[in-house]
């Protein structure tokens, strides 16, 4: 009651605040009231600490806020204060009591009258408030203090400092201070809700793929509610920005009621994260009345130019920039440069394209690679026409199972969880099923059994259909095969894509697929290639038995895996299942050389032993192998941001080692690099401190920190400096000796134990470019 | 192939984009003639070959006032080679006067000339929104940083980032600079109306 009529008095005017405002604190104790920001010996800003509660119950909530009040054209600043100004800044002590976020009511926005300094705040009078809860331990009374530092502006600004506190006792049960709760309630009604809470949809469409730094964009946002309701129509600046890192000037104009035009320019740094558009939307009118919502939605993946003078060191997305350094030779790179905005997409897909080729020679898929090239001897000689419907159907299995992985990647993001390439062969269940399908190809090719010819087939007549599905399922297992074979551009590609958008996401991996298929696509588009393939006869016929020893070979790995996973219980169960996948198939086998009801119960005996064995067998229980040395790396300790923390504290450099049991380039770089004796030499010198993170199972740590850098599997090799902790350097994916003695190198000399000059800025600049 | 990008990122500097609106990082800064306070003029273009660092003032706001306290400005010239770089006050304020900084720079001790712009011309086409607020211009003339003295607008914190002489220092050492923009902070330019 007594801050309505306080408050008509102040708008009226016709009293000084100073009067009004020590009425109606006649119930705050003294300590709880400051004045602040002195001009000319007047006071511009007073400050009051204020509670919902006039006794509160150990464990109960409650709300603390502060209010502002102002000389009629000053103004204090929002969280995000524009132009110029600063945030106002409330720091709380209050032993035994949590305070939560606090809580900004919609603010104004003020411009100078030329238009050109915009910012935003509150005038007049505010409250700035949090919940807070008392511990269920508190004895005696709340203590309650709050620092406030706010800058007072009105032309000139006046920077203002208060401690205001007071006390509020414990009690039986919480009583309600009649007369603050409608202050905090008024205040409350201010503060914009999540666009979720309020039933809005709030959707944003950039005209542009992505923001490329230095450069203007638009767009179009849209508040909408369900069933098409009606959005009130908005008054001028009903949109305020929170600060967006890698934005600037960002603004929203209406253009219908609910829909608005974005205007923003990026910012010539690329920030940490992606930008998303955060920031309060306040619909309606002063007729209408108000209703203020929080907008956070996601923009547009961050490029950085290659024309920008000033390359940052900060750590940003994956540019187009780190993939050309980390795999393309110089010549392409001058020819693919001067494209600059739509680049980054466009390389991405183009090293996808490449690293998809590339895996076709990667230990995992060639095997299947060579299976296929054998079938389409066979065919090219058999069957010209129809080669080409075999090759779609092999590029269109390995495209669909891609698409059916990044709609599985993309799923799984969505719910939260970080993953990343390879991330499938964390499931010990996968890993059997790869296994046992490999297992039974294998036999397959030493003639334990047929796939889809029945007696007449083996005269060499394929059935369309099957054979068309066929090719079709060997695209896909090349696919199931490729993943874990990182190839060393891929990881750069699919780390794009995994800090970009679904239609990117789903753009690259398309990508992907095609380089896989292409061997195939041009056999079927240069005629002449095809007729070079060797002529089909006996051979062959051993060739197809050689090949599966190659799937064995590659069932090895699986199994090997599979220990990594699930320990040695793991790897013995798999293999007792894989024998029994032997033992099925060959029933089977021998079902296909019966007759009638003889043949349907060996089915039976097959369909069953396949299903018992799998019940029984395929029990994993996440078995912890913590004590395993999974690095080959003599010294090597399992990693943690703690334990590298100390070791730079303690001056040494640091070399971490993001690998997985199933990564064969982790594999082949700690077998050829990291265990040999000039590496573990530079490392005793320089009293390098090696990490193994070990990402074989899911870690969502690790899963962090690969993002952090950028990238989506492993392998990642970093090298820290004690001189420069918060910059290490990412080495390429495929290691040299060199590359890992200079970089420790480095790292070493940037110490501080045996930096000579003290040149500080040097070394920090000079220790790595990310 | 740092080479390659180095050239890329000098051609794109070299063909240029005409000087208008906002300074803009990566872009050449707006020219720009301007008097000190003993009338004396200034050009951007006659410091060509050296590092300019230009610095918003208004001795009228608490954030300069701070800063000039703890001598923030005079110590960061120092740390630099002063045959390299340039330091330019420039005092967009709209009632303004020569006699005023003069006597201001008497007050506080310090040597660089105080540029007079109280029209508001040249801080409006740099897009100087605050005191203080920075930029600093390569000796090509391109603009490398835009932004806040240090990373403490409240004057609070025990170690400051000095984004300054980390800009010069970076620039005169042919490195990438850490930040090349940030948000300023302080009161805003008290331009012409």
């Amino acid at each position: 009651m007594k801050h309505s009529v306080s408050k008509r008095l102040a708008l009226a005017g016709g009293i000084g605040m100073w009067l009004v405002a020590a009425v109606a604190q006649a119930a705050l104790p003294p300590s709880a009231v400051a004045t602040g920001a002195p001009d000319e010996g007047n006071p511009r800003l007073e400050a009051a600490l204020l509670v919902d509660a006039a006794q509160v119950k150990p464990g109960d909530t409650f709300r603390v806020g502060v209010r502002f009040r102002l000389d009629p054209g000053w103004h204090i600043y929002w969280k995000n204060p524009g132009d110029s100004g600063l945030e106002t800044d409330i720091t709380w002590d209050t032993p035994g009591t949590t305070v939560g976020a606090l809580q900004w009511p919609f603010p104004n926005t003020f411009r100078t009258p030329d238009g050109f300094i915009v910012t935003h705040g509150y005038d007049g009078e505010v409250l700035l408030f949090a919940q807070a809860t008392a511990s269920e331990q508190a004895t005696g009374a709340l203590n309650l203090s709050a620092a406030v530092n706010a800058l007072v502006c009105e032309v000139h600004c006046i920077p203002a400092d208060l401690m205001l506190t007071r006390s509020i006792p414990l009690g039986p049960t919480t009583l309600v201070d009649a007369e603050s709760t409608p202050t905090f309630d008024a205040a409350k009604a201010r503060v914009p809700r999540p666009v979720a809470d309020t039933g809005h949809t709030a959707a944003l469409a950039l005209d542009v793929k992505q923001l490329t730094a230095g450069q203007e964009f638009t767009g179009t946002f849209t508040v909408s509610l369900p069933g098409g309701a009606a959005v009130p129509s908005s008054e001028t600046d009903a949109f305020v920005p929170e600060r967006i890192p890698g934005v600037d000037k960002l603004t929203l104009t209406q253009t219908a009621p609910g829909r608005f035009a974005l205007k923003g320019k990026a910012e010539p740094d690329a920030p940490k994260a992606e930008p998303r558009l955060k920031g309060v939307l306040r619909l309606g009118t002063a007729a209408t009345g108000y209703q203020a919502l929080e907008v956070d939605v996601p923009m547009a993946p961050f490029a950085a130019t290659v024309g920008a003078a000033a390359a940052p060191v900060v750590a940003k997305a994956p540019s187009i920039k780190d993939s050309l350094a980390a795999v393309k030779p110089v010549s392409s790179a001058t020819k693919a440069a001067p494209a600059e905005s739509t680049m980054g997409l466009g390389m991405a897909l183009l090293f996808a394209f490449l690293g998809g080729a590339l895996l076709n020679l990667m230990p995992c898929v060639f095997p299947v690679l060579a299976l296929k090239a054998y079938g389409f001897t066979r065919m090219v000689r058999q069957e010209q026409g129809r080669v080409g419907a075999h090759a779609a159907a092999y590029a269109g299995g390995i495209v669909a199972s891609m698409l059916a992985l990044a709609g599985a990647v993309l799923a799984v993001r969505a719910g939260g969880a970080g993953v990343g390439w390879g991330f499938q062969f964390q499931e010990p269940l996968f890993v059997a099923a790869v296994s046992a399908v490999l297992v039974a190809f294998a036999l397959n090719l030493f003639g334990v059994f047929n796939v889809g010819m029945d007696g007449t087939a083996l005269a060499g007549k394929v059935d369309q259909s099957h054979g068309l599905l066929h090719s079709a399922g060997e695209g896909v297992l090349a696919v199931v095969l490729a993943t874990p074979c990182s190839a060393p551009l891929l990881g750069t590609a699919v780390g794009f894509a995994f800090a970009a958008g679904p239609l990117t996401v789903l753009a690259v991996f398309t990508a992907l697929g095609l380089g896989l298929a292409l061997p195939f696509c041009l056999l079927v588009l240069v005629p002449g290639l095809a007729k070079k393939l060797p002529k089909p006869g006996a051979w062959m016929e051993r060739f197809k038995q050689v090949l599966g020893f190659a799937l064995l070979g590659t069932t090895v790995w699986l199994v090997w895996v599979m220990g990594g996973l699930a320990g040695v219980d793991g790897m013995a169960r798999l293999l007792a299942f894989l024998v029994a996948v032997g033992l099925g198939t060959w029933v089977y086998g021998q079902s296909q050389l019966q007759e009638g009801g003889r043949r349907w119960g060996t089915l039976a005996v097959a369909a069953l032993v396949l299903v018992g064995s799998g019940v029984a067998a395929l029990r994993f229980e996440e078995a912890a192998p913590a004590a395993r040395a999974s690095s080959t790396v003599a010294q090597a300790q399992p990693w943690s941001d703690e334990a590298v923390a100390s070791a730079l504290a303690a001056g040494q450099p640091v070399f971490i080692d993001f690998t997985a049991d199933w990564c064969l380039t982790c594999k082949f770089n700690e077998r050829t690099v990291l265990s040999r004796e000039e590496v573990r030499a530079a490392f005793t010198e320089h009293r390098v401190a090696f990490f193994v993170a070990d990402w074989t199972r899911r870690d969502a740590r690790i899963t962090a920190r690969l993002a952090d850098h950028g990238r989506a599997g492993v392998p990642m090799y970093l090298v820290l400096s004690p001189g420069a902790p918060d910059k290490p350097e990412v080495l390429q994916e495929l290691l040299t000796v060199d590359a890992v003695v200079d970089s420790v190198k480095r790292a070493s000399e940037c110490s501080p134990l045996r930096r000579q000059d003290g040149s500080k800025v040097l070394c920090a600049a000079g220790f790595p470019r990310p | 192939m740092k080479q390659v990008f180095t050239a890329l990122a000098l051609g794109s500097v070299l063909v240029g984009v005409p000087a208008f609106a906002d300074a803009e990082v990566g872009k050449p800064a707006p020219a720009f003639t301007l008097k000190d306070e003993t009338g004396k003029e200034h050009s951007l273009s006659q410091y060509k070959g050296k590092v300019v660092v230009l610095e918003w003032t208004n001795p009228e706001c608490p954030f300069v006032q701070r800063h000039y306290q703890a001598d923030t400005m005079a110590n960061t010239l120092k740390g630099f080679d002063a045959k390299k770089v340039v330091w330019l006050a420039v005092d967009s304020t709209a009632h303004n006067t020569p006699e005023k900084s003069a006597t201001w720079k008497k007050t506080e001790g310090f040597t660089y000339p105080v540029l007079q712009d109280a029209s508001g011309a040249t801080g409006k086409t740099y897009g100087a929104k605050t005191t203080p607020h920075m930029y600093v211009i390569d000796t090509e003339g391109v603009v490398r940083y835009a932004g806040a003295i240090d990373d403490d607008p409240r004057g609070k914190n025990d170690k400051k980032v000095n984004h300054v002489q980390t800009t010069v220092d970076a620039v005169l050492n042919g490195k990438p600079v850490p930040a090349s923009t940030t948000t300023p902070y302080g009161c805003s330019v008290k331009y012409k109306s």
